[in-house]
């Protein structure tokens, strides 16, 4: 598929058909694709485990769920729970340095291994490293790369995927990760059972509500032609209507299949 | 309190307008009237006074919120229900969730079961 059909096909499936297994072969290209993401001084924040539905309890699985978490971790056939290593810094000068060899950081831009000793570690990742907002800022940041890529990947192996909170304390107790590992999300993983367009993208501000040129406030000028391609090349597709009416009587029959409260 | 009581009750009328029940046909809406009748009885609980036990206030700022463990009883209590109907496989499932979808309908979300047969 297409990157930009990929990033347009892209929905939260809530609806996963509960029977129809998700190949291992699949699940591979998902965190191959995490493993490609870019990440700040090659490091592996991203961390995950990959459970099949069937594996945990339904004890586990009820206390996994949350507010927002609920009987879609009940219809994934794969739960892919993910995490940000702390210790991102652990081994960072040896890898810096490694690039620095291979000119992946190359000396034009300053990169030496005394610019690596005497400077970046001891007064910017060091630092960094015991400041426990700024960890956690720099881990979310970079796993959420990661996890994207993998999300992506699913989609173009024709998966439907969702991203979910869950509840970390149950989840360590049963996956036994180790202190230094910090939740992210879990992504849920399966073929989807409703319509894997979800019955259109779901609603989106334009791009000068959030986006800017030069500085805040001069909002990015959209360019007509290029909005215009990309409705043709899939990223940007048709909004679920306002009339809903299809949709919920998608809904209904999926409640109805899987004796879902209506 | 009766099949014909509850349909007083605001959280029934909530329910009523603001699920499939309003426009359901009359025997399925009756149907699932009468599970919600016979679930209450159970529990000795009217419907607004089951709802109500869903949801707690913080003895501090008395704020509401939903109690973990009352859902938890709840569904204890469905499942008890379910064995005394006679209810397995999917029917269990599905009038079980008939009583859930009343209290998600009065603000309280409560999970059971899908079926996956």
């Amino acid at each position: 598929m297409e990157f930009k059909q990929v990033v347009g096909n892209r929905r939260t499936i809530r609806f996963f058909d509960p029977n129809r297994p998700v190949e291992p072969e699949k699940i591979q290209v998902m965190l191959e694709a995490a493993n490609r993401a870019s990440r700040a001084v090659n490091a592996d924040f991203a961390k995950a485990i990959v459970c099949y539905r069937d594996e945990l309890t339904d004890e586990v699985r009820e206390a996994l769920k949350t507010p927002t978490t609920t009987v879609q971790i009940d219809l994934a056939p794969v739960t892919i729970f993910w995490y940000g290593d702390t210790t991102f810094v652990n081994g960072a000068q040896d890898r810096l340095k490694e690039l620095v060899d291979l000119g992946a950081l190359p000396v034009t831009h300053g990169w030496t291994h005394p610019y690596v000793d005497d400077l970046v570690y001891p007064q910017v990742l060091e630092p960094l490293s015991k400041d426990a907002l700024a960890t956690t800022w720099a881990v979310s940041v970079e796993a959420g790369l990661a996890i994207a890529q993998a999300m992506l990947a699913g989609v173009d192996e024709g998966l439907g995927v969702g991203l979910h909170a869950f509840n970390a304390a149950s989840a360590k107790d049963v996956l036994k990760v180790p202190d230094h590992w910090v939740p992210m999300w879990i992504l849920l993983v399966g073929y989807p059972a409703e319509d894997p367009k979800g019955g259109g993208q779901r609603p989106r501000r334009p791009l000068s509500q959030s986006f800017y040129r030069g500085q805040y406030g001069t909002a990015w000028t959209e360019i007509p032609e290029v909005t215009e391609r990309l409705k043709r090349e899939g990223m940007i597709q048709e909004p679920m209507p306002a009339d809903a009416s299809a949709r919920m009587q998608e809904i209904k029959e999926l409640a109805d299949r899987f004796g879902l409260p209506l | 309190m009766t099949r014909q009581d509850i349909e007083s009750q605001a959280s029934v009328k909530q329910w009523v307008a603001g699920s499939v029940l309003g426009h359901d046909p009359a025997e399925v809406r009756e149907r699932k009237l009468r599970i919600l009748a016979d679930f209450c009885a159970k529990v000795e609980m009217a419907p607004d006074e089951l709802v109500a036990f869903c949801i707690l206030r913080k003895k501090t700022t008395g704020e509401r919120f939903l109690s973990v463990k009352r859902r938890e009883a709840i569904n204890n209590w469905l499942d008890e229900f379910a064995a005394e109907q006679g209810w397995t496989g999917k029917e269990a499932v599905v009038n079980a969730n008939v009583v859930r979808s009343f209290l998600i309908h009065n603000g309280v979300l409560i999970q059971g079961r899908v079926w996956r047969g």
